[in-house]
């Protein structure tokens, strides 16, 4: 209660009662474990979150290597989100379209704020389409569209009348919502509603699936589909990293949905649940005791026994292979702890990797999460709509007369998710359940909390973004970016475990810390004698 | 060249914000609020971290739906006290993002508003006028400057000193420029000084507000300066602080450019030296060393075409620095909207290209990288001079990339780079002539070795190996890809509808498949052929008239399988454009089609010619064409490719002249010539020329081995063939093509043939059968079915089961036709129903005459 009280002394009393709320250090008893989120961030106390359209174009729809993204709005908006979250993509088969490496931009000037963007944005359109020729186009809105009316939807259809592709646009200006989150909503409206289930690739196999929430960063993605791919899994869809939209378009047709990133992509998970009756399953492949759980999770989902033993056999084959790696890691970490600063996801997933290498997390906040995020989806009934959420329109979907189909009744997933062995499915129990008594739980951290909070708690190691990077530093506090891996990567499954160990390993054991107090400090600054002793 | 206007295509540019708060982060105890949505803060602190590798703070009003209705008066004004309550800072830039700005917000109200609420704080308000659509950030970072110096309370009293003003450089160049003026014995104000607060040290306490930067009462006194210098040429009048200070306080201003380049450095010396500065000893020294260092590397420097682009001061004074030191910028670009820059560098680049003898240099502004990759592309650059923005052009290019300008991502150091002074421009030079060894370095042996120590010996190894250039290569496979429809020439012996004959067997058309569908034949077949070791693209067009289908074929191939040795045929009409590709692709063969050596005899050859867009025929089609063979087959045989020339021989036309062209294939460097006897095919312009035998064929080659070796084993394979030569496995691969509607008048023959074009082979010799149908009409070819050898001379003994394999392999025929048949085998045949036709005739005619000859009775029902 100590570190909260003292990081919470500062505030001044209006910024004080706002905080007071998104920042709780938990007892040992089950009380006290609620928090707020996703409101308002305070203006002025450097907050990390960012817009609307860095949620949507940024994170959702950026990564879709086989659309040309255009980001309709002034240069900035679309430089800024160029090639910066690492999630990698290699171009599909018989085709030459991967978009990933182009930022496209209208960079609109003060005329086109004046008298409109909507011609530029269509001229944009037919200069794209001479020169690329995309199978799909989204648009992407920053902040002056909205205000100056530009309606990007009716760009969108016309293009698809004039050329025959699909073309989306989204109304993401940046002042929508009051964080990414809301971008990541617009995304998975848009992408729900146009995308999914308009294509009929059928899965070869009985056992496919689609890694929602799965961006593929520093390869991530692909570890995850090489470890599913060895068990007899066939992963029809990335969403987002990797992914493209015509491999979307039949995701609908998938066993079962698999969830990594809770918050940015639930929405697509619940609504093809509704849609076409597709269970998902919240997994974490990030750390290997994790992993081993999500695989087993799988398998028991699929209830078939040569599949069952398929799992089995890899998790005892890839554990053995990073027995000797994750072990010496484990034995340079153990007892260390850490704080992390994620978005809406990782700083849940890592807890289980850090544990695997005998490390505590200490802290752990989220720029964007929900209520759900940090305390499960229970809490959904009793979160509080306000005027912001309100803002993001929330879309509802009726189940689909082809494609709807019922793997399991309802007593079937009963049955699955009740008892100790019990798996999660359609459900997801958040963050703060893995925490224990005197950890500090932020949401929507900003750099002043950061700065305080290592000061007080003093963590080994801080995994933050770049932002937070330098300022932990310059505390004498080793750092390691955990959205883009500092160029490593991947951090997933099995040799995703090692390499993170090895990151933080490094990390912690570098002489530079060491090297900090000259020598000079360490002696007297002057040497003498004292007079009269001979 | 700029062909997309509305669509800015990787852009070379930010925003009007970012420069702002750059600019702003070199005032001292200044915190930045942006006013708009809180994306545009955390963007830009994201970049500027990433590039400083320091702490960024920037504030957001955080503005949401609900403040672009009601006004974001109330967010502003939180976000200043908050930041007041947390950093405590003594100057606060209030900078504005588009959403402020299309809203209407009215800042000065608002901090008027702010103050009123908040009596007692003193703190300095500096708001800045920075809509993202304003302008890039380098027009952004004028803006807070300008600001800057408008807002502050003047100091009018005559201090002596001297304001310098910069543009966006990097912490060290600040650094740098701070000791420089020290040491000139100048009394300054920099504005702004970026030095320490965006390349901070590690200390035992970190401060959030940094301590580094320009004080406000040094940019007050900047009114009583004695001079003001602005080191940017492109400034004006509404962005520029030195003509602001000069109207409103008489300041007087030079405007210089950024102390690059011996020129770039000597007029700030010389500025400063005018107002009393000192040139020391250590300046000229400086000055000395820069000048013996860059006639030191002025050879390498001058191998460099650099593709300069970035802010315009950094394009302008880079520019000068290449021309001084004979790199050749081929490419000047900036994104900013800057006509001037295109003045002020048009003289400059005149001279330098003059003396390098190049063609006009582009210099555009309002730019991006697309039209700077293009530009690239056509200037044949190679080095890339700016940000490392660059890095995908560097990449694709494979053009080294010096990052020398904001932002830098992908490397560290950005804080660190130096560009200002002689040991800066040295810095960059240094990288610039390493830049040129380190290309010559990782490519001269390359280079030296294909060039004197591969003819002799490589040609041997890797053409020993390949099953058409080496004879006793029989064993190793060949696949050759049909990726290469289109053709561009027409030769009169040649019919559109099937494959080119210069490689192939006339007759057969293969089916076209893409450079993936190629790749994929290519990974099957390895995977059933060990022994495939050739991958070949020989149409059945022309593989250079399809250079885009040859090229991702073939990198693809390689990227899978390194050790594979390619070749291709071609009509050599390309050749002189694509021969560097083809050495990069790891091409080792090529086969070069040479009919004529003399125009006048190429011109009854062929018809025309499509060369560059336009369509040659006559004397004047066969000359380019010549001109291109001559020159190709010089270039590969230099480059050490292994050259192989086919020659087709044609009656009258110019079998005399044959002996010619293999003796200029010689001369030329080729490594073998393949004289391969003309067939004509019905419908071509040469369908009634008469036919070589094959004795003066080999007559013919005997004579001209002569001049060059000479091959012997051609079996004018398909463009689609696969295997052996002897195995041709090729018709296996191809996708199930569903049948044609049934045709009920047909009769099947079986033909015995080597060569695949004419009847040329005894019975009993036959290893494999040319299956081929006839209305009477049309010929078409079936399949080819393998037989043991009958007659296999001495180790008989299996006669029977071979015979049995013969009768099977040809049951369903009406006759076989062959060169010479056995009585026995005769016999055998007509016991089985089957014909026997001797002949000696191209297969094609052979079929159709034997379909009429025996009218209807072959006919299948």
């Amino acid at each position: 209660m100590i570190d909260r009280e003292k990081l919470l002394d500062k505030y001044s009393a209006k910024v004080y009662k706002n905080r007071k709320d998104h920042i709780i250090q938990l007892e040992e008893t089950d009380e006290a474990r609620s928090i707020a989120a996703n409101t308002r961030a305070i203006p002025g106390v450097m907050t990390a979150r960012g817009c609307c359209y860095a949620g949507c174009k940024g994170v959702v729809v950026g990564p879709l290597k086989d659309v040309c993204v255009i980001t309709h709005g002034p240069v900035g908006c679309g430089f800024y989100s160029w090639g910066t979250r690492r999630n990698k993509a290699k171009p599909d088969e018989h085709t030459d379209k991967n978009f990933v490496p182009y930022c496209f931009s209208t960079d609109m000037q003060e005329s086109d704020i004046v008298f409109g963007g909507e011609k530029k944005l269509e001229k944009a359109i037919d200069e794209a389409m001479e020169l690329f020729d995309p199978k799909c186009i989204m648009i992407c809105s920053t902040c002056p569209i909205g205000l100056i009316g530009d309606d990007v939807q009716a760009v969108a259809r016309r293009a698809e009348e004039k050329y025959g592709i699909k073309a989306i646009g989204f109304s993401c200006e940046g002042y929508k919502g009051v964080s990414q989150s809301g971008g990541h909503h617009i995304a998975n409206n848009g992408v729900m509603r146009f995308i999914i289930g308009t294509g009929d690739t059928q899965p070869k196999t009985k056992f496919s699936v689609n890694i929602l929430g799965e961006y593929n960063i520093g390869g991530d993605g692909w570890e995850e589909e090489r470890i599913l791919k060895r068990c007899g899994i066939e992963v029809l869809n990335l969403f987002t990293g990797d992914a493209s939209c015509e491999s979307l378009k039949s995701a609908h047709l998938a066993h079962l949905n698999l969830l990594m990133c809770h918050r940015s992509i639930n929405y697509i998970a619940e609504m093809m649940k509704t849609k076409y009756g597709i269970d998902w399953l919240k997994v974490n492949f990030i750390g290997v005791g994790a992993t081993c759980k999500s695989l087993r999770e799988i398998a028991k989902y699929f209830n078939n026994s040569e599949l069952t033993m398929r799992v089995e056999e890899v998790i005892a084959d890839e554990t053995a292979a990073v027995y000797d790696d994750m072990e010496y890691y484990k034995s340079k970490l153990t007892g260390k702890t850490a704080g992390i600063f994620s978005g809406g996801s990782r700083s849940h997933h890592y807890q289980v990797l850090l544990e695997d290498l005998g490390m505590k997390t200490v802290i752990a906040g989220y720029e964007f999460a929900h209520r759900d995020d940090y305390e499960g989806r229970v809490i959904i009934p009793q979160i509080k709509e306000d005027a912001d959420n309100k803002n993001i329109e929330s879309i509802t979907v009726a189940p689909d007369e082809r494609f709807y189909r019922e793997v399991y009744t309802e007593e079937q997933i009963a049955a699955l998710k009740a008892g100790e062995q019990g798996i999660g499915l359609n459900s997801y129990d958040g963050m703060i359940p893995e925490m224990g008594a005197g950890d500090v739980v932020v949401d929507d951290y900003n750099h002043f909390e950061t700065d305080e909070l290592i000061r007080l708690v003093k963590p080994d190691i801080f995994l933050s973004g770049i932002k937070d990077k330098y300022s932990i530093q310059k505390a004498g506090v080793s750092s390691r970016q955990i959205h883009s891996y500092d160029y490593s990567g991947p951090y997933a499954g099995f040799n995703g475990a090692v390499n993170f160990g090895r990151d933080v390993t490094m990390a912690l054991y570098t002489n530079v810390w060491g090297l900090v107090t000259p020598p000079w400090k360490h002696e007297p600054m002057l040497v003498g004698s004292l007079g009269g002793g001979e | 060249m700029k062909n997309l206007v509305n669509l800015n295509v990787n852009p070379c540019k930010m925003c009007m914000p970012m420069g702002a708060v750059s600019a702003l982060s070199g005032i001292k105890s200044c915190m930045t609020i942006l006013h708009g949505s809180q994306g545009c803060a955390t963007y830009i602190r994201r970049h500027m971290a990433t590039h400083y590798n320091e702490p960024v703070d920037i504030a957001s009003s955080s503005l949401t739906e609900h403040g672009t209705i009601f006004g974001g008066e109330a967010n502003l004004i939180k976000g200043l006290e908050n930041l007041i309550d947390l950093y405590n800072p003594e100057v606060i830039g209030v900078c504005t993002t588009c959403l402020a700005e299309t809203i209407g917000e009215d800042i000065s109200a608002i901090v008027k508003k702010f103050y009123e609420q908040n009596p007692d704080n003193d703190v300095k308000i500096i708001n800045v006028a920075s809509p993202g659509y304003g302008g890039t950030q380098n027009e952004g970072w004028f803006a807070a400057l300008r600001a800057v110096v408008e807002q502050v309370e003047p100091d009018v009293t005559q201090n002596g000193k001297v304001s310098i003003i910069t543009p966006q450089i990097s912490p060290a160049d600040i650094r740098w420029l701070k000791g420089f003026l020290s040491e000139m014995g100048i009394d300054c104000i920099l504005l702004p000084d970026i030095s320490d607060n965006l390349d901070g040290v590690t200390e035992k306490h970190y401060n959030r507000l940094k301590t580094g930067g320009t004080p406000l009462a040094d940019v007050a006194k900047m009114a009583g300066a004695m001079l003001t210098i602005e080191l940017s040429e492109y400034t004006n009048a509404d962005n520029s602080p030195a003509e602001y200070l000069h109207r409103a306080y008489s300041v007087p201003f030079v405007k210089l450019p950024l102390p690059v380049g011996v020129r770039g450095v000597d007029s700030l010396i010389e500025a400063l030296e005018n107002i009393g500065g000192i040139v020391t000893e250590n300046i000229i020294k400086e000055r000395g060393r820069y000048l013996d260092a860059i006639v030191d590397s002025h050879k390498y420097c001058a191998e460099a075409r650099a593709a300069v682009f970035g802010d315009p001061d950094f394009v302008a004074s880079v520019t000068r620095l290449c021309c001084e030191n004979g790199v050749l910028p081929v490419v000047i670009a900036t994104a900013s909207v800057s006509e001037s820059l295109k003045e002020a560098l048009a003289f400059e680049t005149e001279a330098c290209r003059d003396f390098c003898f190049a063609g006009e240099i582009p210099i555009v502004d309002d730019s991006d990288f697309a039209e700077i990759e293009q530009l690239c592309v056509s200037m044949g650059a190679n080095l890339l001079i700016g940000s490392s923005d660059a890095r995908r052009i560097s990449h694709k290019l494979a053009v080294p990339l010096i990052r020398c300008a904001f932002p830098i991502h992908d490397y560290v150091g950005g804080q660190r780079v130096r560009i200002l002074g002689f040991e800066g421009s040295l810095n960059l030079l240094d990288q610039t002539a390493n830049a040129m060894l380190s290309t010559t370095e990782t490519s001269f042996r390359g280079e030296l070795y294909g060039k004197y120590c591969v003819h002799p010996t490589k040609p041997a190894d890797k053409t020993a190996a390949h099953p058409c250039f080496g004879e006793h290569a029989c064993h190793n496979a060949r696949v050759h890809l049909p990726v290469a429809p289109k053709c561009n020439i027409q030769c009169n012996y040649c019919l559109r509808n099937f494959d080119c004959m210069n490689e192939s067997r006339p007759g057969v058309s293969s089916r076209i498949l893409t450079p993936h569908e190629a790749f994929e034949r290519y990974i099957k077949l390895k995977e059933t052929l060990p022994n495939l070791t050739v991958a070949g693209i020989a149409g059945p067009g022309d593989a250079l008239a399809n250079f885009e289908q040859t090229f991702e074929t073939l990198r693809l191939i390689r990227d899978y399988d390194p050790d594979v040795t390619f070749c291709i045929a071609t009509n050599g009409l390309m050749l002189p454009q694509y021969v560097c590709d083809l050495k990069e692709l790891g091409v080792s063969h090529v086969t070069v089609t040479v009919n004529a050596v003399d125009p006048s005899i190429g011109a009854k050859i062929y018809k025309h010619i499509q060369y560059m867009g336009k369509t040659y025929t006559g004397l004047e089609g066969a000359s380019i064409l010549l001109a291109s063979q001559l020159a190709g087959i010089k270039m590969l045989a230099d480059a050490g490719i292994v050259v192989k020339v086919n020659c087709v021989t044609l009656k009258g036309v110019n079998d005399e002249h044959i002996f010619e062209v293999t003796q200029t294939a010689a001369n030329l460097g080729a490594f073998m010539t393949n004289i391969m006897p003309h067939i004509p095919v019905k419908g071509s312009a040469f369908e009634y020329l008469d036919r070589m035998t094959n004795k003066e064929i080999v007559a013919l080659r005997g004579k001209c081995g002569a001049n060059i070796k000479q091959m012997t084993h051609c079996r004018q394979c398909r463009s689609d063939a696969a295997g052996t030569l002897d195995n041709d496995i090729s018709l296996g691969l191809r996708e199930i093509v569903p049948p044609a509607a049934v045709k009920t008048d047909y009769s099947r023959f079986a033909v015995a043939t080597k060569s695949g074009a004419i009847v040329d082979t005894h019975f009993g010799q036959a290893q494999e059968f040319y299956i081929y149908d006839s209305d009477g009409e049309q010929v078409s070819f079936v399949e080819t079915r393998k037989v043991s050898k009958y007659c296999n001379s001495a180790a008989c003994e299996d006669k029977e089961d071979r015979w049995e394999s013969v009768i099977r392999a040809v049951a369903d025929c009406a006759a076989v036709l062959a060169l010479r048949t056995g009585m026995m085998p005769e016999k055998r045949l007509k016991e089985n129903g089957i014909d026997v036709i001797t002949t000696y005739e191209c297969v094609e005619n052979a079929v159709l005459m034997a379909t009429k000859e025996r009218g209807k009775k072959y006919v299948i029902s």
